[in-house]
C-alpha cells in the first residue's frame, strides 16, 4: 500500500511539473565587490587594477583617457511547454564596472552599477 | 427525472466550455524577453546640463551599459528592451487526434531596443542627454502578422 502511495505521489509530481523548463545563462564572471574596495582613487595603478580584478572585457578611450570596462550578464528563463499552450519568459540584466585612468595610468574614477541582483525567474509573460 | 436531465445538461455544458477554452488556447505560444530596467523621464529629471557628473548619474540610475567616444565627447549609453512574441498554431488542435503534427502558424515578434544617451564634456559633466526613441506599448499577445 505504501509503495502504491509513493508511486502515486511520484506520478502526481511528474504530471504537475511536466513541460516545465528552467534555464539560466551568464556572460562573463561576476564582478567581485570586495576587490573593488582595494581600488583607491589617486593611488591605484593600472597594473594593480588588473591584478585585483583581472583584465578588462573592453578598453575604451575617452577624453584622452583609458577606461577599463568590466561586464557581467545574467539571464533567467522559466518556461511552461504544454501540449496546447506555451509560456516562455526571459529576464536579462547586466552589471557594469568602469575604471577611469588619468594620463599617468592612475585610477581617477570608479563607476559601478549592479543590476543582476534583481534578475528573477518570472514565468508569467504579461504585465510589467 | 427532471433533476437527472438538469445534471446531465450541466455536465455537457462543462465539457463544451472546457473544449472551447482548449480550442481557444490551442497552439498558443507567448514569449517575452526583458533586458534591463526601463529608464524613465522621471528618473533623469535631476540631470542638469553643465553640472551633473558621471558619478552622480551612476548614483541615480546605475552604471551605463556602454561608454564610447564620439566627436562631441564621451557618450554613456543605457540600453534596455522588451521583446514580445506570440504565435498561434492552428495545427495544434489536430495533434491529439492525428498521427502526424500539422502546422499552420501565425507569429509576430516585436523587438523594441531603447536607449538613453548622455554626452559628457572633457570635465565629465553632462553636455547633453536624450532618449533615442520612445515606442508605444505593444500588447503581449499580438500574433496577427499582416
Amino acid at each position: 500500500m505504501l509503495f502504491v502511495k509513493q508511486l502515486a505521489g511520484i506520478i502526481i509530481v511528474l504530471v504537475l511539473t511536466q513541460g516545465c523548463v528552467v534555464s539560466r545563462g551568464t556572460i562573463g564572471e561576476p564582478i567581485q565587490e570586495d576587490a573593488l574596495s582595494r581600488i583607491k582613487k589617486g593611488t591605484t595603478t593600472m597594473a594593480e587594477v588588473v591584478s585585483a580584478i583581472g583584465a578588462p572585457d573592453r578598453i575604451v578611450r575617452g577624453n584622452d583617457r583609458e577606461i577599463f570596462h568590466y561586464y557581467y550578464y545574467d539571464a533567467k528563463s522559466p518556461a511552461l511547454l504544454l501540449l496546447l499552450l506555451n509560456f516562455i519568459r526571459m529576464d536579462i540584466k547586466s552589471d557594469n564596472l568602469y575604471v577611469f585612468f588619468n594620463k599617468n595610468g592612475i585610477v581617477e574614477e570608479v563607476v559601478y552599477g549592479k543590476r543582476t541582483g534583481h534578475t528573477q525567474f518570472r514565468l508569467w509573460p504579461f504585465g510589467d | 427525472m427532471v433533476t437527472n436531465v438538469a445534471a446531465r445538461f450541466s455536465s455537457i455544458s462543462l465539457v463544451v466550455v472546457t473544449l472551447c477554452i482548449l480550442l481557444f488556447c490551442a497552439g498558443c505560444s507567448v514569449r517575452r524577453v526583458v533586458f534591463n530596467d526601463v529608464v524613465t523621464l522621471e528618473q533623469v529629471n535631476f540631470i542638469r546640463v553643465g553640472q551633473t557628473t558621471m558619478l552622480e548619474l551612476a548614483d541615480h540610475i546605475g552604471a551605463p551599459d556602454e561608454v564610447t567616444e564620439s566627436e562631441f565627447g564621451v557618450v554613456a549609453l543605457y540600453n534596455w528592451s522588451d521583446t514580445k512574441s506570440a504565435a498561434l498554431d492552428f495545427g495544434a488542435v489536430a495533434r491529439p487526434f492525428l498521427p502526424y503534427a500539422p502546422t499552420m502558424t501565425l507569429n509576430k515578434t516585436g523587438i523594441t531596443p531603447e536607449q538613453f544617451q548622455v554626452v559628457f564634456d572633457p570635465q565629465w559633466t553632462v553636455r547633453a542627454y536624450g532618449f533615442s526613441r520612445r515606442t508605444t506599448d505593444e500588447p503581449v499577445i499580438w500574433f496577427w502578422p499582416f
